[in-house]
């Protein structure tokens, strides 16, 4: 009996993990929304591109991308804005905008193509912790408005 | 807000560390990739921020408008040149037309112990709406907050009562009710600092932003 008890507490720690933990991830705050797209746009999301909607929430993580015709808007949580021309790529690799807790910072990633960076609160709160990422610079920023064109090799 | 700053502050200030501590921050060399900076005025204010853009061999720092970089190699560190306006809009025009219009902040003023809109306040309602009709997807969040006069909770209460006051006014003039998120932080964030049960109008009041 206690045996079985004891299973069946295990089964039930074991499970609850697998399930908690999943159940929490999925429900992320948005970092943002796409507010403007045209063309082919795109939202990678754990390896898969799905076609991007106006209206989308974007998550910490996720890759923008625009086909040859395409452009996307996108303002996240503390009113930095983004966008991107055609053939271009941008990640969202960190967004943490908790400012009652101290939890600032933003890291986009320029892979290709054009894209504009409108800096939000986070730049005005905690400017060190911006970083614009290319494949040949880094740009740190105090601030206002940056575009930025990434030719890759 | 105000009494949260300190906070705010060393949290900064543990990210920089974090960011800048680790020596020179690892640029990933794609060689061949070539990367333009372009430092832009602000489209709405025309101001014209500051960025520093670092690669293996140094930074450069960016502070006037149209002032750029051009990076090809980490072997020298990004130089520094002016473009003309005229070139910097036929690169980037189209994307920054892509730009979602800038988020805007308002701040509306009540009564004493009350969800009723002073005079002026009334007024900016229509500004409030004319910001929302500019946005093409708009994301509206309503904060209301109360001066240190009663309790905590019954402050809590009359934030809430304030931010419902002010949603149900932008949906009489037909704002989709779930573009809205209304929620009080009481007492927590003073706009203007003071110690408890003081009178202070400043506090009485909701914010706004419209994104």
């Amino acid at each position: 009996m206690t045996t079985r008890r004891g299973w069946v507490a295990i089964i039930v720690a074991v499970v609850s993990t697998f399930v908690t933990v999943p159940a929490l991830a999925q429900t992320p705050v948005a970092a943002g929304r796409i507010k403007l797209a045209s063309g082919q746009v795109f939202v990678v999301r754990g390896g898969t591109s799905t076609p991007a909607e106006v209206g989308q929430a974007v998550l910490q993580s996720d890759t923008l991308r625009t086909g040859a015709d395409g452009r996307l808007g996108v303002t996240l949580r503390d009113d930095t804005r983004v966008s991107l021309g055609p053939g271009s790529e941008v990640r969202l690799d960190s967004f943490l905008y908790t400012p009652s807790e101290g939890s600032l910072g933003l890291v986009l990633n320029f892979v290709r193509g054009i894209a504009v960076y409108v800096s939000g609160k986070i730049a005005k709160l905690a400017p060190d912790s911006i970083r614009l990422e290319t494949p040949g610079a880094i740009v740190g920023v105090r601030g206002t408005t940056v575009a930025v064109q990434v030719v890759p090799r | 807000m105000i009494g949260r700053r300190p906070h705010a502050v060393v949290a900064a200030f543990a990210v920089a560390a974090l960011t800048y501590g680790c020596g020179p921050k690892s640029v990933r060399t794609d060689p061949g990739a070539q990367v333009l900076v372009v430092l832009l005025p602000d489209q709405d204010t025309g101001n014209v921020g500051k960025v520093v853009v670092s690669n293996a061999a140094g930074q450069t720092e960016l502070s006037t408008a149209y002032s750029s970089t051009r990076v090809t190699t980490s072997r020298v560190k990004p130089p520094a040149k002016t473009l003309k306006e005229d070139d910097v809009k036929k690169r980037f025009g189209e994307v920054l037309a892509t730009l979602p219009p800038a988020p805007l902040h308002f701040t509306l003023y009540f009564r004493f112990d009350s969800e009723e809109l002073t005079d002026e306040s009334r007024k900016i309602v229509q500004d409030v709406l004319q910001s929302v009709k500019a946005q093409p997807v708009p994301d509206v969040i309503v904060i209301g907050h109360t001066d240190t006069t009663g309790s905590q909770t019954s402050n809590f209460e009359l934030g809430m009562r304030r931010a419902n006051a002010v949603r149900t006014l932008l949906i009489d003039a037909g704002l989709s009710a779930s573009a809205i998120d209304a929620r009080s932080h009481g007492e927590l964030e003073l706009l203007v600092p003071t110690s408890n049960d003081v009178f202070e109008p400043k506090n009485r009041r909701v914010e706004i932003t419209v994104r």
